[in-house]
């Protein structure tokens, strides 16, 4: 009995396994950051649909409608590479000298000196960036949505006292906007949660790449444990993992609704 | 101002190593014993492992190892993310239309079926048979032409789960390499045996890189040769499959 706990303790905190507990770190920060950045490209695209200018009002009109359109994989998928050509193909021509360029056999880049070797960090920001690019789109209609839900009378009480229009936009309109907003966004931040079960097309080494390669079935003493096909195992565990987090998200959220809603009266907030 | 310039000056010096050349990586899949693996500590580990840092050093070349699946292994060695792909991968026309290879490090491996004991198929004349393959492999491009008329050929992303699936009994055979199926007929105490004749497709296993690597290839071939010459090849052939060879002593 000792010895199988012994065992099963060992074969838990070999390197295999400790390198895919170190993995939740990408998943963690993808979230983090991705959800950052969906808040502001939410607040940017939110304020460019609310803007007097038409083509602003355009762009942020553009952004919201297509962006929610495209699946978030393919999007995942596109983003960083053209991301990536487009810089090789800036670096390309500073650095490809003509011979060098006659001479690249491959289709891209134009030359090797041109080549950017993307590592799981470069990809991490990537993913962070589409997150925040796909789930912006979501954020910026949230957003819109809960600003004009702020009643008119507390920005006319706000000009009345002499207010700027930039103090009114930031003390007023989305100091009150949050209330409206968040029970959006914390759908919108449940779905960048899901997505970041996408890192490793990404060819980053995250959870669900380590989850496959740990239950793999092995069949060689030499290689280690022999076991069959284990993945549900490791599937529960990440299962078990998204539940937590979303049970704590819900708490967080209804932790920041009692604070952006203090000195607040209105029906949102009950 | 301050700020941004400051932000400019980390990335670019994030940015600029990964232009530059300074080691050679090396791609392998990590799901295929003994060829390569990952071991307890989550390392990279195998006979090309050995191999492979086997030549780095003979060459003086500093290797780093990358992890990337089978199906993506050649489109992303085209797209530059490693230079050097070890992955126990046959010589083929087809793979040299699109990507060159060092001279071969594993002599042609034959192809076999194996099956569960008792299986009553006819492996002379397969047919009404669901023949499990790795996508992507030799053995799968065979089956695809010359089984698929009288049989389902069923494709897995590794080795492992196409043995898995055999197992369950999802599938009726397997076709793949000999190495690969040799010890795990050994491991599996009798419940899968080989059956039928083996098949001959392919050349020997090389190293794959691109085609415009030519200073890289030179490198490996000397290597490789100086390797071969003084028995390191043969010795860890020997070692990661079960004694066999030699096969490149003079």
């Amino acid at each position: 009995m000792l010895d199988d706990i012994a065992f099963w303790v060992g074969y838990l905190t070999n390197g295999k396994h400790l390198t895919w507990y170190a993995s939740f770190q990408f998943t963690i920060f993808a979230a983090l950051m991705g959800g950052a950045l969906a808040v502001v490209f939410g607040l940017t695209g939110a304020t460019l649909k609310n803007s007097r200018f038409l083509p602003f009002r355009l762009v942020g009109s553009f952004y919201s409608a297509i962006v929610r359109g495209v699946p978030d994989v393919l999007f995942f998928l596109f983003f960083p590479l053209a991301f990536e050509q487009a810089v090789e193909w800036i670096v390309a021509t500073q650095v490809c000298s003509p011979e060098a360029i006659a001479a690249q056999t491959a289709p891209w880049p134009p030359c090797r000196e041109a080549n950017w070797f993307l590592g799981t960090f470069e990809y991490l920001i990537l993913a962070s960036v589409s997150l925040g690019l796909v789930y912006g789109a979501f954020a910026t209609n949230v957003i819109h949505g809960a600003m004009r839900s702020v009643p008119a009378g507390q920005l006319e009480a706000a000009r009345a006292y002499g207010m700027s229009a930039r103090q009114v936009l930031w003390h007023i309109h989305i100091r009150q906007m949050w209330v409206y907003a968040l029970p959006g966004l914390s759908n919108v931040w449940m779905l960048i949660i899901k997505a970041t079960s996408l890192l490793s097309l990404l060819q980053i080494a995250d959870i669900v790449l380590w989850a496959d390669r740990l239950g793999a079935p092995n069949f060689l003493p030499a290689v280690g444990l022999v076991h069959d096909d284990w993945r549900w195992r490791y599937y529960l565990v990440l299962f078990v993992f998204y539940i937590l987090v979303t049970w704590l998200s819900e708490r967080a959220f209804g932790a920041i609704m009692r604070r952006a809603g203090r000195g607040i009266l209105s029906e949102a907030h009950g | 101002m301050k700020k941004t310039m400051l932000a400019a000056a980390a990335v670019l010096a994030l940015a600029t190593p990964a232009f530059a050349q300074e080691s050679v990586r090396i791609a392998t899949e990590g799901a295929y014993a003994p060829w390569n693996f990952l071991n307890d500590a989550g390392e990279p580990a195998g006979f090309e492992i050995d191999l492979g840092n086997a030549i780095c050093e003979t060459a003086g070349l500093t290797c780093e190892w990358i992890l990337n699946d089978w199906d993506s292994i050649i489109p992303n060695l085209l797209a530059g993310n490693y230079d050097l792909i070890m992955a126990g991968m046959s010589i083929t026309e087809e793979r040299l239309a699109t990507i060159d290879f060092t001279q071969d490090y594993f002599p042609p491996d034959p192809s076999k079926f194996v099956a569960a004991p008792g299986s009553d198929l006819d492996f002379s004349a397969l047919s009404g048979a669901r023949i499990g393959v790795q996508s992507g492999t030799i053995q799968a491009a065979y089956a695809e032409e010359n089984l698929s008329a009288d049989n389902t050929i069923v494709s897995f992303a590794t080795a492992d789960q196409n043995m898995a699936d055999l197992m369950a009994g999802n599938i009726d055979t397997i076709l793949a390499d000999g190495s690969y199926l040799e010890q795990v007929v050994t491991a599996s105490n009798g419940a899968i045996e080989f059956f039928g004749e083996d098949i001959l497709v392919g050349g020997g296993v090389g190293a794959g890189l691109r085609k415009d690597d030519a200073e890289l290839k030179a490198k490996i071939d000397d290597a490789l040769t100086a390797l071969k010459a003084d028995g390191t090849v043969d010795r860890l052939i020997a070692q990661w499959f079960d004694g066999q060879g030699p096969y490149y002593a003079e």
